[in-house]
């Protein structure tokens, strides 16, 4: 009897916080659905407070026709930023993490003190003079002050060295033997044998990418250069607050992330135990 | 990801940061040994030992290898870092272009003003009241959905879908749903003939949203740590205590918890950090307001900065921050270390 109560108990859990876990993001995309004055309408529980009674892709429209703050613009500057410091900061970071993970050099252990010494630097801090930095080198405004301070991720090189361990000295010796040189035991016999070690952190990269706020939010002023997150807020910052459209804006920028998330998160999750729970 | 990240850039980076402080945590150290004494071993056999040019050529290698990286971190992190200080101590402001040597001038001034206190008030109110409720709910989902049964999966991936969610758009959503008229929260509570509540114009109440909020983005990160740290515990032990008499409570108290410990400091570590740092959802639902009853310490430096232009006050209010959160990192790091390692 007192089995069955249990049962019965830990499946309505699971179920409330399965339930409040997807709410928030099935309201915002039925939200997105629905036109202006709907929004407000529905203010009794009932069936068109969950479900649109008048579908509409007007809000959508809305936001990729307005000139004023150009949507698709928006998701290309961000999306081509995101991949340039994924990439870049793959092969960066994935040469620092081999050069300590598996060659010897002088002063290595220092070397390596002074990168993880970076981790406890607290972004905080140095948002300022960076951003003096970036004044004074004329790249307020521009792409390459949202690209290069980010390339580098120190968390990075430390979970992909944890990786490089793995594999034997002997196989780059032999390849040595042969007459190869570094870069090409690098990207011949090291890169392919961390493939799913770089799927983990270029995910992880990609949406720290697509997901930052403050940083552009400071050094980009001009309308038509900033990222998704930072116009969406821009949205609501307006006179007369259109909900159906800043909706139908989340939606785009989250969906597809969404979407690429449930197909791949073996792999965040992957990235998450190792920062942690390895010990 | 993640436990309320401050900015995106946060969570995992401050992960590593504790995960290389912690006692044992460290396996980078480990491997660099494990090559140190391969290298050791090479050199004691003189028959094996490599020629010195391949050496040199190799150490060369490793150098040019590392340099991107190295110049990278030197011109973003390291330069801005000492910059940071040095702007510390100075009258700096950017509209008045001031620019005079203050010694300790703004550090003493922070400390009297009402504004930055308060700031840290709200901060710290932040996470005490984050800490322990969003560390027990995760707990209790990972316990929930430790054991394989039929659908296990699809809770998995559900309770971890918010964290795919930018913070920036959680914060949106859910300023749309706290809307006093319109918003799903208040119609629901109507519905069921409850008071309504008013999370983004009333001071008393609004730093309870945003925690409602944060929580519900940051559950699902600190659940699979947990998972993690969960399925490190091997079975037998369960095994044996069941064998000795022990109920599931005590079974979770004697066995779970004391296994635990190490995910939970990690997990209490980083919650901390990221909880004390939060900025995006305050900027976007309430903007510190109402009557600053939400501005927390990262607002307050945003707001010097980049709203008056005052550097060279919000670089010392940067500085004084990050002491702090150096002191609590190392008092937390102090009391996990006293306990028994397995």
């Amino acid at each position: 009897m007192s089995k069955s109560i249990g049962f019965t108990l830990r499946w309505a859990t699971l179920l409330l916080v399965a339930a409040v876990s997807l709410f928030p993001i099935y309201w915002m995309v039925m939200s997105s659905f629905r036109t202006h004055e709907e929004i407000f309408r529905y203010t009794e529980l009932g069936r068109g407070l969950f479900l649109p009674v008048d579908w509409t892709l007007q809000n959508y429209r809305d936001i990729f026709l307005d000139p004023a703050k150009p949507f698709g613009r928006y998701l290309l500057n961000t999306l081509s930023v995101s991949v340039v410091v994924t990439a870049a900061g793959l092969l960066i970071n994935a040469m620092a993490a081999f050069s300590f993970a598996k060659l010897r050099f002088p002063f290595k252990k220092g070397l390596l003190a002074l990168f993880l010494s970076s981790l406890v630097i607290p972004y905080e801090v140095i948002m300022i003079p960076q951003y003096l930095l970036m004044r004074d080198l004329g790249w307020i405004n521009s792409y390459k002050a949202l690209i290069f301070p980010q390339i580098v991720w120190v968390f990075g090189i430390f979970m992909l060295i944890q990786f490089f361990a793995d594999i034997p000295r002997d196989i780059l010796d032999a390849a040595r033997m042969d007459g190869a040189r570094w870069p090409r035991i690098f990207g011949v016999i090291v890169l392919p044998a961390a493939v799913p070690a770089l799927i983990t952190l270029g995910i992880m990269t990609f949406l720290n990418q697509w997901d930052s706020f403050l940083w552009p939010l400071v050094v980009i002023n001009e309308e038509k250069r900033q990222v998704i997150q930072v116009a969406i807020s821009s949205y609501q910052s307006l006179r007369g607050i259109s909900w159906g459209k800043i909706m139908a804006a989340t939606t785009i920028s989250s969906v597809p992330i969404l979407a690429v998330f449930v197909l791949l998160q073996r792999y965040y999750v992957q990235g998450i135990t190792m920062s942690g729970v390895k010990g | 990801m993640t436990t309320p990240a401050s900015s995106a850039r946060t969570p995992s980076s401050t992960i590593a940061a504790v995960a290389s402080s912690i006692p044992g945590a460290s396996s980078t150290a480990g491997s660099a040994d494990a090559s140190a004494s391969a290298n050791a071993m090479r050199s004691a056999k003189p028959s094996k030992r490599p020629s010195a040019s391949y050496e040199r050529q190799e150490a060369k290698a490793a150098l040019l290898f590392i340099l991107p990286a190295f110049a990278l971190l030197a011109v973003f992190i390291f330069y801005p870092m000492l910059q940071a200080l040095w702007i510390s101590f100075r009258h700096y402001n950017l509209i008045s272009a001031e620019s005079a040597f203050a010694g300790f001038g703004n550090y003493g001034k922070l400390l009297s003003d009402d504004a930055f206190l308060a700031s840290l008030r709200h901060s710290f109110y932040f996470t005490v009241v984050v800490l322990p409720v969003q560390t027990a709910i995760s707990l209790g989902l990972a316990l929930l959905i430790q054991r394989r049964f039929r659908g296990v999966g699809f809770f998995r991936t559900v309770y971890f879908l918010p964290v795919a969610v930018s913070f920036a758009i959680a914060s949106t959503i859910f300023r749309l749903i706290y809307n006093k008229d319109y918003g799903m929260l208040n119609i629901v509570l109507k519905g069921l003939g409850l008071p309504v509540l008013d999370f983004l114009s009333n001071p008393d109440i609004s730093m309870l949203g945003i925690i409602i909020l944060c929580i519900w983005r940051a559950m699902g990160f600190v659940m699979v740590i947990f998972l993690a740290g969960l399925n490190n515990i091997p079975d037998y032990l369960y095994e044996a205590a069941h064998v000795d008499g022990a109920g599931p409570l005590q079974r979770f108290y004697y066995v779970t918890i004391p296994l635990l410990k190490r995910t939970l400091a990690f997990v209490v570590i980083i919650t901390t950090m990221d909880a004390l740092k939060i900025f995006i959802p305050i900027y976007i639902t309430t903007s510190g307001g109402p009557a600053g009853s939400t501005s927390t310490v990262v607002h307050f430096i945003y707001e010097t900065a980049f709203k008056q232009m005052n550097m060279g006050y919000a670089a010392a209010a940067a500085f004084l921050f990050f002491l702090l959160v150096l002191a609590i990192s190392a008092v937390q790091l102090r009391l996990f270390r006293s306990d028994v390692e397995y």
